[in-house]
C-alpha cells in the first residue's frame, strides 16, 4: 500500500515539475513566472519530505522547513518589487 | 524512481539557466537564476548534503534574488 502512494506520488510530483517548467518557459509575463517559480518551490518542498522519508534521514525535513519560510519571502520581495519598486 | 527525478531536476537547472541568459526582462532573468539554485539544492538534497542544500536554498536563492532586485532599481534609470 505505501509503496502504490509513493510511486503515484512520485509520478504526480514528476508531472508537476514538468508543467511548471513549461509555464515558466512560455510564460509571456513576469508575474507568469513568478507564480511559477513559486509552484516550483512548493513542490521542491514535496520533493525534499519525500526524500526524507525514502532515505529515512529526518534531518532532511529541516531543509524543506528553511525553504518553505525563504520562498514565501522571495515571492513577497518580487512582488513588492513588481508593483512599487521596493 | 530518483534517478528519473534527479534527470528531471539537473535538465530543471539547465533549463533555467539558459533562459536566465536569453530572456530580455531583467526581473524574469533573475527569477529565473533563482530557479536554478533552488533545483540545485534539491539535487544537493538527493546528493545526501542537507547543509549545503539550506545554505544554498538560503543564499542562492532568497538573498542573491533580493539584492538582484535591489541593484536593478538601483540601476533602472541609466540601465
Amino acid at each position: 500500500m505505501a509503496e502504490i502512494v509513493l510511486g503515484a506520488a512520485f509520478v504526480l510530483i514528476f508531472l508537476a515539475i514538468v508543467f511548471g517548467i513549461i509555464r515558466l518557459v512560455i510564460g509571456p509575463d513576469t508575474v507568469d513566472r513568478v507564480v511559477a517559480i513559486d509552484l516550483l518551490t512548493i513542490i521542491a518542498i514535496a520533493v525534499i519530505a519525500l526524500l526524507a522519508h525514502i532515505a529515512n534521514r529526518y534531518i532532511y525535513l529541516d531543509v524543506a522547513l528553511v525553504y518553505g519560510l525563504l520562498s514565501f519571502l522571495g515571492v513577497l520581495a518580487v512582488a513588492r518589487f513588481l508593483e512599487k519598486g521596493f | 524512481m530518483i534517478v528519473l527525478l534527479t534527470i528531471l531536476l539537473c535538465a530543471g537547472i539547465l533549463i533555467s539557466g539558459l533562459l536566465a541568459v536569453q530572456l530580455d526582462n531583467l526581473v524574469s532573468a533573475v527569477i529565473s537564476a533563482g530557479l536554478a539554485s533552488l533545483f540545485a539544492a534539491v539535487v544537493y538534497v538527493v546528493l545526501a548534503a542537507p547543509d549545503v542544500a539550506m545554505t544554498e536554498a538560503s543564499i542562492g536563492s532568497g538573498l542573491s534574488t533580493m539584492i538582484f532586485l535591489y541593484a536593478i532599481r538601483k540601476t533602472r534609470n541609466g540601465d
